[in-house]
């Protein structure tokens, strides 16, 4: 799909944020000495004439034998050039084999050739129309003699693809002149125009731009090599877009590209050639030029010199790198990197923070030398131990790191982009590391370190996870094989280490494969197979399927926030994470903390359900199906629990883990050692209607109208049939729910709690219509007429629903008179004082307007928002990004994008406390949630997808994409417009427009801007 | 050679002071050395002397007024701690007298204080360590007080939420308060054996843990400010506890003096 930042070229108005912002510079400030040439590579991009030859008769042979080789290696090699593709390969003859590609962009960025094993292939044209062609020739010939005019004899030397030639200097001594005499060059045809009263070439260069305009090219491309001046089409910078873009795919971006020219500077007034491939999609690129450069080079142009010769020398490095194994690089892009806290007391959340998984697997960012403070942990989704925890697996990231002394400085980055944990020591010790957990290859796991060789020693390649009563592990041959658990619920790890040691530098590199209830006689066979398909790949194309896969979950799932970089970072550190915690096959178990630490023992609660899976099905629907697939094969647990109750239907459990039984701990020790009992488990069954409402959100966001037919119709079904059991019904004929515990837990045992009557009487209503077109109209009437009489607590008078019966006449204590929120009110005033209060931990009633908009009265968000929001503590992770979402919506974005920041930034910043022993899914869901609903105001209506933004004063604007309906979508909002992208026709309603149709391509909507509550304040 | 000084005057109170520093010897593997400040040319210092003798520990007479005198001895070079008696009396009119004042907030090492009904069971087995959770005042724990540990002990930390250190947010207090005591004890004293995290006034709860834990000692980091505002935990619980309290003064030293974590640069 297009992405916004192609967007952002085709129209100014879409996209991200300019490369001149100093925000987007790496994080190490920036290129100023030679140091970033030291680096590896996973791209070249050069000029070819003057840079990789000294002219096109030149022998070619040494550049062809390390291009092949850098192929061969990996490396992707694209050669931009102003000739066409018959005097490249005439020269070049490359013939590259390997996973690295060879494309030659030429004709001054009109073809694209790929280089295989059988000769050049064209990929890319860019093709002139025959009115292109004619004000080509047009613009040639009046240049020709507007020059003339003025005195100067000139003439049109070549009529190329999409562009004309004009020769400045036609006599016989520049008949052809050699690169190294650009200088001489200049000087001649500097002369040879003053001698006319011209300037210098950029006079001639703006004298054709202006012809050229009037010969009808809208847009034409002017460049110079001093002997020349070309009008053309297309130009370098066309290329270099077309390379970017290619590489972008691949998750080769910024630092990971070397650009090489001989051409940046200015020569004559006019801007090198070289220079135009300096796009902004190659900001953070690290750019060198070999050339003369008389007029010295751009900034941000490393100059290097020595022509050709020089040029060799670095492909020679980028080999030798290679062969040595070197660790690779990441793009330090501060929009996309994340730094680790360094300090002992923060190596917990950093381990959580920095967790790597594919959904399958996690693994948590433990430095490699781990020791006392550290807790490494590797955990696979769904296999629980048989008390119901998640079982950890071996550690496959240790090493030894003799030596190594942690305050020296040293930097951790979690590369979002890319999907790597990185780390980069002092020079003296620390050396430099990076893992993955693979995307594309699910069972490989991959970590490199390297460091001189007295502080770096393999050591036991897999270890037993802390309290591990069931590790075994074994040396097998040159692999090392260790598992955990027992059958029925068994991890087992294979891994191989290569070191290797080079003028005193030591590299270790580790593959390891992971299986979970291995089978055979050697419980660890399963897992050498894995290992030997692992290692047939190598870390190196591991790594590039890995960072091709992540960039295209992230072509899915693209946010932008222009104006604010640290809530973009913040934001697309939740996707990140929302990302690994799911896979796409199968079912997916998705606990609190997800695979990033052992809090909540992995259980499964309506985090879930609720807050994480709506982005799942927005951004990876498959992972979404998966997690509905855990509840589906959990039906029969959840209807024997029912039974149990004496009750019909489904009753899911408010914690579930490997079997679907309700794992929710029945009691707690006090402050005084005292028993207390918990009753979310028995009273929070809003759950049951939670885990309905995921099913039907995922069916009419994907528009997969099957999945109700099917799987999803028990469930919805069944969970009706649970409420249609459940209710009891009064005298005046009123259904009730008594004693239940709503999503605000200060208040125990309460009865006809709003959020959970309302979601109880909307699953009723749903399961009747899918009863009703299955033909079974008795108890689809007999489900309307139960949830047409429950009781919702909603006061006409007061304008508003009381959260359960009675809490109106609870004393009416306001945060304002105890705390600053967030704060763990029943912490400070005792629960028991909380529970005679009003005071609420989290959004309840408010839950409804944001789950379920269409079940509440018109207009009772606002009241609803003013009377409960002063109430509520925000003692639960869950609650500040659904109020930020609701905040947006009743038109007060300012005070959404404050709730906004406090869960964008709740782990980043430890908030709570815990993150240590795991991240908060749930609220990471909810930033997306308040991204998603509340500020771009989106929501599936039917097959239409509503559109209302609402975005705080201090973003320019918000872009997201995701897929709705089966196809994606990217939704670009300013305060006065937005923009729909999408690649079939699209049914949508704008703020309060009638519906219309988006046609495939980039639709714009003008918004009215209304002054928000802030500024009427 | 590590030495406890036992700073002995010629009260009743002296012998808890005694009976004390023997323990503190046992649980640090220091030896016990006794002082007595001579009040005057004509104070007899027979009772002093003869604690000390029938403790079989060195006596040493000291000259000039007590805290300064006190407080040089105090810093000597194999000196690991102090210990003085908080009052004379137990029904004294305040919780530390004006010399145990003086050489609390001057000391450059731990001092226990040990209140005069202070009754001593046995070895010290069970120390209360309330943490407020700030590196300031856990950093004297780890670096000044475990070193010195030899004997097997238990360690009991306490952490009080007050208004400035309430939790944020207690998504499941029945897990959450697990890990938040979990990480606790990682970044702030990863020796102990549990943790108790309670709400309310800090002195009483100190009191309360300590009785429900039977804990022989508790132990209190401090930046030996008398300023008013500050150190009133400390004044707190120096006046309610019956058991001795160890003073560990927070200030900054270097931990990566080759002395070891006892040796405070003068």
């Amino acid at each position: 799909m297009q992405t916004l930042i192609e967007r952002s070229r085709a129209n100014p108005n879409i996209g991200r944020l300019t490369v001149s912002d100093p925000a987007r510079r790496s994080i190490l400030g920036g290129h100023g000495t030679d140091v970033a040439l030291h680096e590896t590579f996973e791209a070249i991009v050069f000029d070819w004439d003057g840079t990789a030859v000294p002219d096109r008769q030149a022998d070619a042979s040494g550049v062809r034998e390390r291009i092949e080789a850098l192929c061969a290696a990996g490396v992707h090699v694209i050669v931009v050039t102003g000739t066409h593709v018959g005097n490249i390969d005439d020269q070049l003859r490359a013939r590259p084999q390997g996973r690295g590609q060879l494309y030659v962009c030429c004709n001054r960025g009109s073809e694209v050739f790929a280089f295989t094993g059988n000769g050049p292939k064209l990929v890319l044209q860019r093709t002139a129309s025959p009115e292109e062609d004619r004000a080509l020739d047009r613009a040639a010939e009046r240049t020709v003699e507007r020059l003339r005019t003025r005195g100067i004899e000139a003439k049109v030397v070549s009529e190329r693809i999409n562009r004309r030639k004009i020769d400045l200097i036609p006599v016989p001594a520049w008949a052809d002149p050699k690169k190294a005499d650009i200088a001489l060059l200049a000087e001649a045809v500097t002369t040879r125009l003053a001698s006319v009263g011209i300037a210098n070439l950029a006079e001639v260069v703006a004298l054709a731009a202006d012809v050229s305009r009037g010969a009808g090219l809208a847009d034409p491309r002017i460049t110079s090599d001093v002997k020349h001046v070309e009008i053309g089409l297309t130009d370098k910078s066309d290329s270099a877009h077309w390379a970017a873009d290619w590489l972008s795919q691949r998750g080769i971006t910024g630092e990971l590209v070397l650009i090489g020219g001989d051409e940046f500077g200015s020569i004559g007034g006019v801007v090198g050639s070289d220079s135009l491939m300096m796009v902004d999609a190659f900001t953070r690129a690290v750019v060198v030029s070999v050339g003369v450069e008389p007029g010295g080079v751009p900034h941000g142009v490393l100059h290097v010199g020595s022509g050709p010769k020089r040029f060799i020398e670095l492909l020679d490095e980028q080999l030798s790198r290679r062969t040595a194994l070197r660790v690779p690089n990441i793009d330090l892009d501060p929009a996309w990197v994340i730094p680790l806290p360094t300090t002992r007391a923060k190596e917990r959340v950093a381990e959580a923070l920095g967790a790597l998984g594919n959904g399958f697997v996690g693994t948590r960012g433990s430095r490699e030398e781990d020791g006392q403070g550290t807790a490494p942990l590797f955990l696979v989704n769904g296999v629980y131990t048989q008390d119901g925890h998640l079982l950890p697996g071996p550690n496959w990231t240790g090493l030894e790191r003799p030596g190594v002394d942690r305050r020296h400085s040293e930097r951790r980055l979690l590369d979002l982009r890319g999907g790597t944990l990185v780390r980069f020591g002092n020079e003296g010790s620390g050396g430099r590391s990076m893992r993955f957990v693979s995307v594309s290859s699910p069972h490989a796991l991959a970590l490199r370190a390297e460091a001189p060789e007295a502080h770096l020693q393999p050591g036991d390649p897999l270890r037993p996870p802390r309290d591990a009563a069931d590790f075994e592990g074994e040396e097998h041959g040159c692999m090392f094989g260790a598992r955990t658990g027992r059958a029925g619920a068994e991890i087992a790890v294979a891994a191989r280490d290569r070191v290797v040691t080079t003028a005193g530098r030591r590299v270790v590199e580790r593959l390891a494969a992971w299986v979970v209830a291995p089978t055979g006689k050697n419980r660890l066979d399963d897992a050498y197979d894995r290992l030997a398909q692992v290692e047939a790949m190598g870390f190196d194309t591991l790594l590039a399927e890995h960072r091709a896969a992540w960039a295209c979950r992230w072509d899915d799932a693209e946010v932008v926030i222009e104006g604010d970089p640290e809530a973009e970072l913040a934001a697309r550190f939740a996707v990140f994470h929302l990302l690994n915690a799911a896979a796409d096959t199968g079912e997916a178990a998705v606990g609190a903390r997800g695979l990033t630490g052992n809090a909540y023992a992995g259980h499964v609660f309506w985090d879930a359900d609720v807050f994480v899976l709506p982005v799942l099905t927005a951004i990876r629907p498959a992972a979404a199906r998966a997690m509905l697939e855990y509840r589906i094969r959990r039906l029969p647990a959840a209807r024997a629990a029912a039974e149990d109750q004496g009750l019909c239907g489904a009753r899911f459990p408010w914690e579930s883990a490997g079997d679907g039984s309700d794992v929710t701990p029945h009691l707690v020790r006090g402050q005084h050692n005292e028993l207390i009992p918990i009753g979310t488990g028995s009273q929070e069954e809003h759950i049951v209607a939670d885990v309905a409402w995921a099913a039907a959100h995922f069916a009419a966001w994907t528009g997969d109208t099957d999945f109700l037919a099917r799987a999803g119709r028990e469930l919805l079904i069944d969970t009706a049939r649970y409420w249609a059991s459940r209710i009891r019904t009064d005298a005046d004929g009123n259904g009730h729910l008594n004693g239940v515990m709503g999503p605000d837990e200060y208040h125990e045992l309460v009865d006809d709690n709003a959020y959970t009557n309302v979601m109880a009487r909307w699953n009723l209503r749903r399961g009747a219509e899918l009863l009703f077109r299955s033909g079974d109209t008795d108890t689809a009437a007999t489900w309307r007429a139960l949830a047409k009489g429950l009781v919702d607590g909603w006061s006409p008078q007061r304008g508003l629903y009381e959260q359960f019966a009675g809490y109106f006449e609870l004393e009416p204590l306001l945060m304002s008179q105890v705390a600053p929120p967030p704060v763990a009110v029943d912490v400070l005033l005792g629960a028991k004082r909380v529970a005679g209060s009003q005071l609420i931990k989290q959004a309840d009633v408010l839950m409804l307007h944001h789950l379920v908009p269409e079940e509440v009265v018109d207009g009772s968000l606002a009241s609803c928002m003013a009377f409960y929001e002063p109430r509520t503590a925000h003692g639960s992770s869950l609650s500040p990004a659904i109020h930020a979402s609701l905040l947006a919506r009743v038109g007060e974005p300012d005070r959404a994008l404050e709730m906004f920041r406090l869960a964008a930034r709740l782990d980043l910043d430890d908030l709570t406390s815990t993150t240590a022993e795991g991240l908060h899914l749930a609220t990471m869901g909810g930033v997306w949630h308040a991204l998603a609903f509340g500020f771009l105001g989106v929501r599936a209506e039917g097959g239409m997808l509503a559109i209302n933004p609402c975005l705080p004063d201090a973003w320019r604007a918000l872009g997201l994409k995701f897929r709705f309906g089966g196809q994606p979508i990217g939704i670009r909002a300013e305060h006065d417009r937005v923009t729909i992208i999408c690649h079939a026709p699209l049914l949508v309603r704008v703020a309060d427009r009638a519906p219309a149709s988006c046609e495939p391509g980039g639709t714009t909507f003008p918004l009215k801007t209304f002054p928000t509550q802030r500024s009427q304040r | 050679m590590s030495i406890i000084l036992a700073a002995l005057d010629t009260s009743t109170a002296a012998r808890p002071v005694m009976e004390t520093a023997m323990r503190i010897g046992q649980l640090t593997g220091a030896d016990v050395q006794a002082v007595h400040v001579r009040g005057g040319p004509l104070e007899s210092v027979d009772a002093p002397e003869s604690l000390a003798a029938r403790s079989e520990v060195p006596f040493r007479l000291l000259e000039g007024p007590v805290g300064p005198a006190v407080l040089a001895a105090a810093g000597a070079p194999d000196v690991i701690a102090v210990v003085i008696g908080a009052r004379a009396t137990p029904d004294g009119r305040r919780p530390v007298g004006d010399t145990a004042r003086r050489i609390l907030e001057n000391a450059v090492r731990p001092v226990v204080v040990v209140p005069p009904e202070a009754v001593s069971p046995g070895l010290i087995q069970r120390l209360l360590v309330p943490l407020e959770g700030t590196e300031v005042s856990s950093r004297p724990v780890l670096q000044r007080l475990w070193p010195l540990l030899v004997a097997d002990i238990e360690l009991v930390v306490l952490h009080v939420f007050t208004d400035t250190t309430l939790p944020a947010m207690l998504d499941r207090p029945e897990y959450d308060l697990e890990i938040l005591g979990r990480e606790f004890l990682s970044r702030h004293c990863p020796h102990a054996s549990y943790i108790e995290l309670r709400t309310g006034p800090v002195a009483t709860r100190v009191a309360e843990v300590s009785e429900e834990h039977d804990t022989d000692l508790i132990v209190l980091s401090w930046s030996q400010s008398p300023a008013p505002g500050r150190a009133r935990v400390v004044r707190e619980v120096l006046s309610g506890s019956a058991i001795p309290v160890l003073l560990l003064p927070d200030s900054p030293y270097n931990v990566d003096d080759p002395a070891g974590p006892m040796r405070v640069p003068s």
